[in-house]
C-alpha cells in the first residue's frame, strides 16, 4: 500500500536528504572546465549567425529612407510646378504627338515652338477676354474645355519627352 | 535578468547578445549533461558545441513550448550518442562511474564510491531518470517531455530507482524515515 501510494506520489523524492543531490552532483561533475577557446567558437559563430541579418536589415533601412526621400523629391518637385491644381491630359502624349494635335504651327514635328506659338494664342486672348478663340478646339489640347496655360504645358512635354516622329519635309 | 522567453524573442529579432546569455545560461548544464553521456573531455567540448550551434540554426523563428533544459536535453542525448559512435567510444555513465576515484564525504563519512556502486547495478532508464531528477534538477513534466515518455512512467522508474537505493545498505542513509 505504501509502495503505491510512493508510485503516484508528486513528492515522493522529497523524503531523500539534500547530501543525496550533492553527492550525486560530485559524482557527475566533469573533472575540468570548459577551454575559453570552446567558448569562443561558439559566440564567433552566433555573431557570424546574425551579421548577414544586421547587414540586409541595415540596407533595407537605407533603401527604405532613399525611397522615402525620391518620394518626397517628386511631392516636392510636383509642389513646385503647381501640378496638383492642374488637371491631368486627357489624352497621352504620345497618342496627341501622333495625331498632330499638339503641331500647332503644322510644320510636321511637335517642338517647342509649339508651345510658345500656343502661349503666344493664349497671351493675345486674354487680351480680348471675349475672343471666340478662347475656346477653340483647335487650341483645347488637353479637351478640358479651357485653353489655357495647361494645354502650353502639355504640348511642351509632348515636345521634350518624345522623339520627333516626323520629319519635315526634305 | 531576462527570462528564457525575452532572450528567444530578442534572438529571434537577431539579437547576438540575447544569445550570448543564453549560451552562458546553460552551459554548464549542457556540458555536465554531455560530460554524463560521452565520458571524455573531447567528445564533452564536441557535443558541447554543437548543442549550440544547433540551437543557433533554429534562429530565427524558434519557439521554446516547454522549459530550455527540456529542449536541450534530448539535443544533447542525440548529439553524445552521434559523437560516441562516430569516435567508436563506448563509455557510459556506468562506466565513468566504475573509474571514479573514490572520495569521502566529510559531512557524513559515506564513500561516495558506495553511492556510484549501487547506481551501477540500476537499469539504464531509471538511472536516467535518478540523475535528471536530482542532478540536472529537472522536474517530473519536465523529464517526461525531454524523454518523451508519459509522466507515469517517470513516476515508475523514479520510484524503482529509489527503492532499489533504501534498499541497499550502502545508501540508505540518504533516506529519510
Amino acid at each position: 500500500m505504501t509502495e503505491r501510494k510512493e508510485h503516484f506520489d508528486e513528492d515522493l523524492d522529497l523524503r531523500v536528504s539534500a547530501g543525496f543531490s550533492e553527492d550525486l552532483r560530485t559524482l557527475f561533475k566533469p573533472q575540468l572546465s570548459v577551454p575559453s577557446e570552446v567558448d569562443r567558437v561558439v559566440i564567433d559563430k552566433c555573431h557570424q549567425h546574425f551579421i548577414p541579418k544586421h547587414w540586409s536589415h541595415r540596407i533595407f533601412q537605407h533603401v527604405s529612407l532613399w525611397r522615402i526621400a525620391a518620394a518626397a523629391a517628386v511631392i516636392i518637385f510636383a509642389f513646385s510646378l503647381n501640378l496638383t491644381k492642374k488637371p491631368g491630359p486627357s489624352t497621352s502624349r504620345s497618342v496627341l504627338a501622333e495625331a498632330q494635335a499638339v503641331d500647332i504651327d503644322r510644320n510636321g514635328r511637335v517642338d517647342i515652338l509649339d508651345a510658345f506659338k500656343l502661349a503666344r494664342h493664349i497671351e493675345s486672348a486674354n487680351r480680348h477676354i471675349e475672343s471666340a478663340n478662347r475656346t477653340d478646339k483647335k487650341w483645347d489640347i488637353n479637351e478640358d474645355g479651357v485653353v489655357n496655360g495647361n494645354d502650353v504645358d502639355l504640348v511642351a512635354s509632348a515636345a521634350v519627352s518624345l522623339p520627333l516622329q516626323k520629319q519635315g519635309p526634305g | 535578468m531576462d527570462s528564457d522567453q525575452e532572450l528567444i524573442e530578442l534572438v529571434n529579432e537577431g539579437d547576438p547578445d540575447a544569445f550570448e546569455a543564453l549560451y552562458w545560461r546553460y552551459r554548464d548544464w549542457v556540458y555536465r549533461l554531455a560530460w554524463r553521456f560521452t565520458g571524455n573531455q573531447q567528445d564533452t567540448l564536441d557535443v558541447l558545441q554543437e548543442t549550440f550551434i544547433y540551437l543557433l540554426g533554429k534562429f530565427p523563428g524558434f519557439s521554446l513550448t516547454a522549459s530550455m533544459t527540456t529542449f536541450l536535453y534530448p539535443v544533447v542525448k542525440h548529439l553524445s550518442l552521434a559523437v560516441r559512435s562516430k569516435n567508436r567510444r563506448f563509455t557510459t555513465d556506468e562506466e565513468i562511474l566504475s573509474e571514479l576515484p573514490a572520495p569521502v564525504s566529510k559531512e557524513t563519512g559515506r564513500s561516495r564510491s558506495e553511492l556510484a556502486a549501487v547506481l551501477t547495478v540500476l537499469p539504464d532508464e531509471q538511472r536516467e531518470v535518478l540523475l535528471m531528477r536530482f542532478v540536472d534538477d529537472m522536474s517530473l513534466k519536465e523529464i517526461a517531455t525531454a524523454l518523451n515518455i508519459p509522466i507515469g512512467t517517470v513516476k515508475s522508474r523514479l520510484h524503482h530507482a529509489l527503492r532499489t537505493l533504501r534498499h541497499d545498505r550502502r545508501t540508505r542513509d540518504y533516506f529519510l524515515e
